[in-house]
């Protein structure tokens, strides 16, 4: 394993979800496996997330980045409307 | 398989999701969890005093674990059921928790929060 690192991994599943989430307004991904890109913290704020319970919210982004899941041991999801 | 048969079936999982208000699907069991996630369900239910609720652990059964997958539409584990229906994982049940919806969902199955317990006692002081 580990031909993403860290900081490759997060850069990828970035643009990854730029692609998937056009209208956001902020991402931020963070490798919480220590570098081995195998566990991540994801964090997207979007119009596309308004009046949508959490569960949605967060299924948006689990269809979004249903391959790279595949590979994950587990990550964190944390999703909001922009105030 | 698809057939009714196996523990990952739809039929299979339907019924284990309706056997009990609260249905948890984790790694580990509420005794000794065996993930960090699955661990913050099991502490989060019991600061509401959930403490009687159906755990299966899936590290037991590689066909409910993916069944159970396949059944929300959810690649991960844990996952928590109210009165059948999917709720979320553990960031879902951590912010319901910290928004007070899940006071709200506990007692439209008619569970009390032991929170509510908690703030009677505070209101004493």
């Amino acid at each position: 394993r580990g031909f993403a690192s860290g900081t490759d991994g997060e850069s990828r599943l970035a643009r990854l979800l730029r692609e998937k989430f056009p209208q956001a307004s902020a991402i931020k991904v963070v490798d919480i496996s220590g570098g081995c890109g195998d566990m991540y913290e994801i964090h997207v704020e979007s119009e596309e997330f308004r009046e949508k319970r959490p569960v949605q919210q967060h299924r948006m982004v689990t269809q979004a980045l249903s391959e790279e899941i595949k590979h994950m041991h587990g990550l964190r999801i944390f999703t909001s409307a922009p105030k | 398989g698809g057939g009714g048969g196996g523990s990952g079936s739809r039929e299979a999982v339907e019924r284990l999701v309706r056997e009990h208000p609260v249905v948890v699907f984790m790694k580990g069991s509420p005794a000794q969890p065996l993930c960090g996630f699955s661990n913050a369900v099991v502490q989060i239910l019991r600061l509401h005093g959930v403490e009687d609720y159906r755990a299966h652990d899936v590290l037991q059964d590689p066909d409910l674990r993916q069944g159970i997958k396949n059944y929300s539409n959810w690649p991960t584990i844990p996952q928590v059921y109210l009165n059948g229906e999917f709720v979320g994982g553990c960031d879902i049940l951590l912010q319901m928790h910290q928004n007070g919806d899940l006071v709200e969902e506990l007692k439209k199955l008619g569970i009390r929060s032991a929170l509510l317990d908690a703030e009677k006692d505070q209101e004493k002081k």
